[in-house]
């Protein structure tokens, strides 16, 4: 059989090669039968022990996805709740059973009235479409004891096509068995492509009605970085999605070819992250943002849930380091129960390291002791902290007296506390100017390219009218991290890198050749970062990048780079 | 009692800022209605499906209507959720 292509949206850049399972959860129901057989009394009891049996699911489900994929996304199920509680609906339900239709035929449509007025409306509004067909299915299912595929037990290798994904389908489906799924409808920001990025899924949406034409037990490749879906591939196409697909995991440290150990590590935010982390190799955290565990909320976490984060983290890696960053809020990054001023330019306003010395020092202090705590756990050795946005040596003096005047408190009060590794964010043009005089205070650096690019170019980040000039292959931010790195040469002071620069492979021979000791990025590259540092020899880097440290302009840079690919 | 806002967060009248405001209508001991400052029609506030199925955008502003012993009160909850900004990744 010949291969055939379609192409949607890629929504991670990973492979996986599978056979097609289609989940189409509104199969039609039966005709109902004439109202007279209709025990309107017993109808409306079996709809409201499906409408409790429902939202018991909802519940299970927010949990369940609030702890692997984050609060973000199990918000959701709340909105759920409440359109299944809606006294539109249960009164619409209600009155087209007195009316004589039995209870699964009673919700069908009522919802489904809701659910055409809302698409009518388009926009927004086709959002809460998807939403109201979600509540409606799961009770037509309780109702019905519904037979449909079930999502968390899937044969191993399955790729789940569907029309769409609700946050309901992703929360049951078991990422160990799947091999990604595609989906007729959705977009890069909707449900279904969040999730499979945060589970490292190969993923393609937004195929359209051509999907429909592919089979229930066909093989597929899914490219889920071109957003390629090959139909009955050939050999050498599988041999090559399987190949892309593993070769890359590697779960111990690497080390260059001529023997130099690189760490390579992974971004966290929330506690979700740390399994695709594991998964994909990473030898620890060199980035966990924990304002991640203070936005979405209505008051911050207390000592004791941070402490049990920050041991969790540790917990996850067997020997790994963790670096975690002290609260970076400000910025772009508001949070509701703090009184953030409106100022005219956030970025360079009281964010980062000048908040937790300023307004938010009660706030900065809990932190500190939780980290303190978990320095002194089991795996607490492994712990590394860093301050954010450092621009002057008296911030990070400041900091620095700010975990020994706690510690001494935690001292006084018995509380078992260590002082963990210690070092700073280097994102400001200051920092790297002034790296030599910062790195006697330090045990390490740890360069943020997405923010460093940011100032040294003053380019705003997410600007795209000047995204050329806060592009990292800048001449002038190169010259900014090899600053750094050289300051802290003949320190005792180590050198990494987070941001979106350490995860390009294609970089990794530049950045080892400048001299990083580790890079840190999100899960879904480690593999193919660890294996572009298992190829690269030293020297060979280090003659790269003298060249690339000469040269004038981003192009430049960019053709050294190719050349040499 | 009766009150006119705008709408602050972003999203409007959507997702996480309607779930809030629903959730918050139903806990008070008051009948709350709202509708769009300029037009006359009102739905109730405890209904999810209603108060979306307004498409009130950000920066719009909507009439709230209470009766009941906690109006007040209620009034001064709904009106906090619609004019705090919800926090962003």
């Amino acid at each position: 059989m010949t291969e055939r292509t379609l192409s949607g949206i890629g929504v991670t850049p990973l492979s996986g090669v599978g056979t097609v399972v289609w989940y189409r959860p509104d199969a039609d129901l039966p005709e109902p039968p004439a109202p007279v057989d209709v025990d309107a009394e017993a109808e409306l009891a079996r709809f409201e022990d499906a409408r409790a049996a429902a939202e018991d699911e909802l519940e299970a489900e927010r949990e369940r996805t609030a702890e692997r994929v984050g609060e973000e996304e199990a918000a959701v199920f709340d909105a759920h709740v409440q359109f299944l509680n809606d006294p539109q609906i249960t009164d619409g339900v209600s009155d087209a059973i007195e009316s004589g239709l039995p209870a699964e035929h009673a919700v069908q449509e009522t919802f489904t009235e809701f659910v055409e007025q809302f698409e009518n409306m388009g926009g927004r509004m086709g959002e809460r479409a998807d939403d109201l067909r979600d509540v409606r299915d799961r009770l037509v299912r309780v109702l019905s004891d519904g037979e449909r595929v079930d999502l968390s037990s899937l044969p191993e290798g399955s790729v789940v096509v569907a029309e769409r994904l609700t946050p309901s389908d992703t929360a049951q489906l078991d990422p160990e068995r799947v091999a990604g799924f595609v989906t007729v409808t959705g977009g890069r920001t909707s449900h279904a492509a969040i999730f499979a990025r945060s589970l490292a899924l190969p993923a393609i949406v937004g195929v359209g009605e051509e999907l429909q034409s592919v089979e229930d037990g066909t093989e597929v490749v899914v490219d889920g970085e071109s957003g390629d879906l090959v139909v009955d591939p050939s050999d050498e196409r599988k041999e090559a999605a399987a190949a892309a697909a593993d070769v890359d995991i590697r779960h111990e440290a690497v080390e260059t070819a001529d023997g130099v150990d690189i760490e390579v590590a992974a971004n966290i935010g929330t506690l979700a992250d740390l399994g695709p982390a594991v998964d994909r190799g990473a030898d620890g955290v060199g980035l966990f943002r924990t304002e991640f565990l203070f936005l979405d909320r209505e008051s911050p976490p207390d000592e004791d849930e941070q402490y049990e984060a920050y041991v969790e983290a540790l917990e996850s890696f067997d020997g790994g380091r963790v670096v975690v960053r002290t609260l970076d809020i400000g910025g772009d990054k508001p949070v509701p129960y703090l009184d953030l001023p409106d100022e005219e330019n956030p970025f360079l306003g009281e964010r980062g390291i000048r908040r937790s010395l300023g307004p938010d020092a009660d706030l900065f202090e809990t932190q500190v002791r939780a980290l303190l705590r978990a320095a002194a756990s089991a795996d607490g050795a492994n712990l590394s902290v860093m301050l954010p946005l450092v621009s002057t040596v008296e911030e990070l003096r400041a900091g620095r007296e700010r975990f020994e005047s706690v510690a001494a408190d935690l001292d006084a009060e018995g509380v078992a506390n260590e002082l963990p590794e210690f070092g700073i964010m280097v994102e400001t043009p200051a920092a790297a100017f002034m790296a030599d005089q910062f790195a006697p205070h330090v045990d390490f650096f740890s360069i943020g390219t997405n923010d460093l690019a940011q100032y040294v170019m003053a380019a705003e980040r997410g600007n795209e009218r000047v995204s050329e000039l806060g592009d990292y292959r800048q001449p002038a931010v190169l010259r900014a991290i090899d600053a750094t790195v050289s300051a802290a040469e003949g320190e005792d002071c180590w050198v990494g890198m987070c941001g979106e620069m350490a995860g390009d492979p294609d970089l990794t021979e530049l950045l080892v050749g400048l001299g990083l000791d580790e890079l840190s990025m999100s899960a879904v590259t480690v593999p193919q970062v660890k294996a572009a540092v298992a190829e690269t020899d030293t020297a060979d880097a280090r003659d790269l990048a003298e060249r690339v440290l000469q040269a004038d302009t981003k192009a430049e840079v960019a053709e050294i780079l190719t050349l040499d690919q | 009692m009766e009150r006119t806002v705008t709408v602050v967060p972003e999203d409007g009248l959507h997702a996480r800022p309607a779930s809030k405001f629903v959730e918050t209508a139903n806990k008070f001991d008051a009948d709350v209605q709202l509708g769009r400052a300029d037009e006359d029609d009102l739905v109730p506030a405890a209904s999810m499906l209603a108060v979306t199925g307004l498409g009130v955008g950000h920066d719009e502003s909507v009439r709230l209507v209470a009766e009941g012993d906690d109006a007040e009160a209620a009034l001064d909850a709904l009106e906090d959720i619609l004019s705090t900004p919800e926090a962003k990744q």
